[in-house]
């Protein structure tokens, strides 16, 4: 995992946004998909139709992970029980009304950020 | 005790060795379940039936084979200080005579078998304590991740209730059971701290 970098701050739709540092460009080229924990955060990160994209990889079934195998189809299959998510959008294709959360990211210097809060 | 309630997890967390299962019956404290599976390290798929139920605090289970086996498992689990446990098995295998010759092969090999199941399933239960910790409710998730809020000042997830038999919403309990839905994955695995 790349060194640490500092948080970025910006104004954005009226808030204080804070970004933290997640991965750098690099590691994510390694797979296409990786997933870390920031805090209480467990963050699914991956590239898909050209686009870097951010989901929760906390199953909202039993809280399983979610990245565990590697999307296949613009699909993400849960390792433990088979629950299945759009790798678009995060929408639940197992069960409608339960998508996983997506997390805004900034890419500055080759260094993906996100906003845990956004 | 979630794990071994949690048949559904036979095709998913187990996708390398199980291919189907169904739970013809249950209450809250047995279950009656049909599985298949391929035989530890050899090329073939049997399927079996298991009965599994609580006595106190001891887990006892017995599974027969299509081809003669049973099994037969107790786990005895015991909460012990700091968020701890201590679950103990004995598994014991009852065969054929023919398959006394066998026995020094068949001991490996289940033994293999035993510490390949236990070893996909100590990540799913410890991951399963940490989402508890951070507030985690079953078909709902983390509520304040969700809702893209801060961690509330005053979390509290309470006290691991455990209340079998398993919620599911799969078709696991129904006469065509589920099936795992590939052999083959490209696994990034598991990068809980």
């Amino acid at each position: 995992m790349a060194a640490e970098s500092q948080p970025i701050t910006v104004m954005e739709q009226g808030r204080e946004a804070t970004y933290r540092f997640l991965a750098t460009l690099a590691e994510l080229k390694k797979s296409g998909q990786l997933t870390r924990w920031i805090d209480d955060h467990d963050i699914l990160l991956y590239e898909f139709e050209g686009q870097i994209k951010a989901l929760s990889n906390i199953c909202r079934h039993f809280g399983g992970p979610v990245g565990y195998h590697k999307h296949k189809d613009g699909v993400f299959t849960c390792l433990w029980h088979n629950w299945r998510f759009s790798c678009k959008d995060g929408s639940c294709l197992s069960h409608t009304g339960l998508p996983l959360r997506q997390y805004t990211l900034k890419v500055v210097d080759d260094k993906i950020y996100v906003d845990l809060l956004g | 005790m979630w794990n071994y309630y949690d048949h559904e997890h036979l095709v998913g967390t187990h996708f390398k060795l199980y291919n189907r299962a169904r739970v013809l019956a249950e209450r809250d404290n047995w279950s009656l379940v049909l599985r298949s599976k391929r035989m530890p390290f050899l090329p073939f798929y049997t399927s079996g039936i298991g009965f599994q139920y609580m006595d106190g605090n001891t887990m006892k289970s017995f599974h027969k084979d299509s081809i003669g086996f049973m099994l037969e498992m107790e786990a005895l689990f015991k909460d012990l200080p700091n968020d701890r446990c201590s679950v103990t098995v004995t598994y014991r295998i009852n065969t054929h005579p023919f398959f006394k010759l066998f026995e020094p092969l068949f001991k490996r090999l289940f033994k293999r078998w035993f510490w390949a199941t236990w070893e996909e399933d100590a990540p799913m239960r410890l991951r399963r304590w940490k989402v508890h910790q951070l507030g985690f409710k079953d078909f709902s998730g983390v509520d304040y991740i969700n809702r893209k809020l801060p961690r509330p000042e005053n979390l509290d997830p309470g006290k691991y209730l455990f209340n079998p038999p398993v919620r599911s919403s799969s078709p696991i309990k129904t006469v065509d059971g589920i099936e795992r839905p590939f052999d083959h994955s490209t696994e990034l695995g598991y990068t809980d701290r």
